[in-house]
């Protein structure tokens, strides 16, 4: 379980460049639940999925995850909990390093790495037959530098890293936005399938609609580092992608609504 | 021949060094300069120890964790203190200058009176060879020499095995991909300040076992003996390339001890055709310089590739 309470992260405090990316964010996520994260560009997305993996610690407020309070804990120490795929398919791998040994360092997430081989044959076996069911041939590739596979190949490995040993969370930020269509769909339908079968506590980041009504259990929705929306049950289950819109157009209208009402105040006061 | 055997030991030992830079500016992508003094460092330790009588192979194993201990701080400097990664460097270098002062005494030590590895292998070649000289294809060759040019093969092939094998277990594997990719291996549960604080010892302390045979080698260790030293292992890192590729980590590694050795030839032959030895240095720099420039300006005339991504 995931339970953020009073979350609060200010960028370059004090600063001309001060944004306020969170402000007091309270999220409480059951286990196995899968949630998708909606929300306008610099809402505050990636920044809620950065705090939670401890990329930077945050100003206010309190991080737990699977019974432990995290808040303090650095960003590798949280890599034990925590599985994550980004949206650059660069990121997730390391490109000069074999497909074999880039799944070897993620069988090790969380483990103490010693002077054991990476390549350890009792995981050649079940990688091989893994890789397989993903019907890219890349089963016979194992040996080839991950660097050079194409996006969509990458982000789907990443996936099956991540996910390599059972993460307590899985953290996805717009994973496929820069892939193609099809290698998006086909990324897109691993992902259920893999989050499906191990039951997996999921914070999924996209623009798109169709990904956002068609798949997880609740939908939160973030406006201004705060979740404006909390789509959960039936609501979720009935919700089509013209009432998400409708949703986006009410907080564009609220946006303009504040944007004239701030001019409206300089011109009497100032 | 006698010049032949010279320089291949040299290159052999300074193939460690090689191997060092290596680890520093291919897998961690850092050139590291704490190289010149680290040498330097594995040099005094190395060789205050002997005169005080100490066993050379403590004494050498001495200054190989010293420069460990150098390329750590440096580490520090860097993950810790967040200060670049070259200053970094240039900060331990210009500090180490005063220790290796302060370890030798003076700006010298001689070791003629010494017992050291070098000396072990010529008793080892001559009670071998039963004489002090054997003959190698025809040529007569002196079998104290002979014996420290396969010590030195053999001890440099099992260094660069022990490397190879360092880097395919999870730890080694957890380094190259810190270098590679630190928000991934991050992600993945690595330390990433402490990997780049190990690969910088483990780097550092190739570089000072390096030093340490030199100066059991040549009889002395010297304070300004570290000078340029990190561009001749860049040298030798990036002819080692030429030679073998880098598609895979053993090739490179075998190449590396080959652009070492072969480097110290070419080295050889131009001081005998009479190459002012005081042009080396500048002749070093410009040859990387040249390695450098060269790919990315050949790249220019040929058709560009359109983008694999
Ligand atoms: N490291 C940072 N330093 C300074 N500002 C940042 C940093 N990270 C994010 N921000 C700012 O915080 C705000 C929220 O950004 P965030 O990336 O969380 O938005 P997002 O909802 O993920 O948007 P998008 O849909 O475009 O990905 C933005 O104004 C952004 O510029
Ligand atoms: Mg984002």
């Amino acid at each position: 379980m995931l339970a953020l309470s009073g979350i609060r992260k200010t960028f370059n405090p004090g600063t001309v460049n001060e944004v306020r990316a969170l402000q007091g964010v309270d999220l409480t996520i059951e286990p196995g639940s899968f949630v998708i994260v909606l929300g306008m560009n610099g809402s505050g997305k990636s920044t809620l999925l950065n705090a939670v993996a401890g990329s930077f610690y945050v100003d206010e407020g309190t991080i737990r995850l699977a019974n432990h309070d995290v808040t303090k804990w650095p960003e590798h120490k949280r890599a034990k909990l925590i599985g994550r795929v980004f949206q650059n398919p660069f990121s997730g791998t390391a490109p000069t390093m074999s497909i074999a040994e880039n799944f070897a360092l993620a069988s090790r997430r969380g483990h103490a790495r010693g002077l054991g081989w990476a390549l350890s044959p009792h995981l050649m076996k079940p990688l091989r037959e893994r890789i397989a069911t993903l019907k890219m041939g890349l089963e016979g590739r194992l040996d080839n530098a991950i660097g050079s596979l194409s996006g969509g190949q990458r982000q789907a490995l990443t996936l099956l890293m991540a996910t390599w040993l059972k993460p307590e969370l899985l953290l996805l930020d717009e994973h496929t936005a820069a892939l193609d269509p099809k290698s998006a769909d086909q990324v897109i339908q691993l992902s259920d399938e893999v989050i499906q079968r191990d039951n997996l506590t999921t914070l999924m980041v996209t623009h798109s609609m169709q990904q956002a009504v068609s798949l997880g259990d609740r939908i939160i929705m973030m406006h201004r580092g705060r979740v404006l929306h909390d789509i959960r049950g039936a609501e979720k289950k009935r919700l089509r992608p013209e009432d998400l819109l409708d949703r986006f157009d009410e907080v564009r209208r609220r946006e303009l609504l504040d944007e004239s009402a701030a001019a409206m105040l300089n011109e009497l006061y100032i | 021949m006698t010049l032949l055997i010279g320089a291949l030991i040299i290159g052999l030992i300074l193939s460690l060094l090689a191997l060092g830079v290596l680890v520093s500016f291919r897998i961690f992508s850092m050139p590291d300069i704490t190289t010149d003094g680290s040498i330097t460092l594995g040099a005094s330790i190395a060789a205050i120890l002997l005169v005080k009588g100490v066993n050379p192979v403590l004494a050498t194993a001495a200054g190989a964790l010293g420069g460990a201990a150098a390329g750590a701080v440096t580490g520090i400097l860097h993950t810790k203190f967040k200060i670049n990664s070259l200053l970094s460097g240039i900060l331990v270098m210009t500090a180490l200058y005063s220790v290796n002062l302060h370890v030798m005494g003076r700006s010298n030590v001689p070791l003629m009176q010494a017992t050291t590895v070098a000396s072990y292998g010529e008793h080892l070649g001559e009670w071998l060879a039963g004489g002090k000289t054997i003959h190698i294809l025809g040529w007569p060759v002196s079998s104290a020499d002979a014996a420290v040019l396969f010590l030195a093969l053999l001890f440099t092939t099992a260094a660069g095995a022990a490397m190879f094998a360092f880097f395919r277990t999870q730890l080694g594997t957890a380094m190259r991909a810190t270098g590679d990719n630190p928000q991934m291996i991050r992600a993945l549960g690595a330390n990433v300040e402490l990997n780049i604080i190990l690969g910088l010892a483990l780097s550092n302390g190739f570089v000072a076992l390096a030093g340490a045979l030199l100066a059991q080698y040549q009889g002395f260790a010297d304070a300004q003996m570290g000078i340029g030293m990190v561009v001749w292992g860049l040298a030798s890192v990036i002819i080692g390339e030429a030679l073998t590729g880098t598609r895979s980590l053993g090739l490179t590694i075998v190449g590396t001890i080959m652009g070492s050795v072969l480097f110290r030839l070419l080295v050889a032959i131009a001081l005998r055709w009479g190459l002012n030895p005081n042009d080396l240095k500048l002749i070093t720099a410009l040859f990387v310089f040249a390695a450098l420039v060269l790919p990315g300006f050949l790249d220019r005339f040929k058709p560009r590739p359109t983008s694999a991504t």
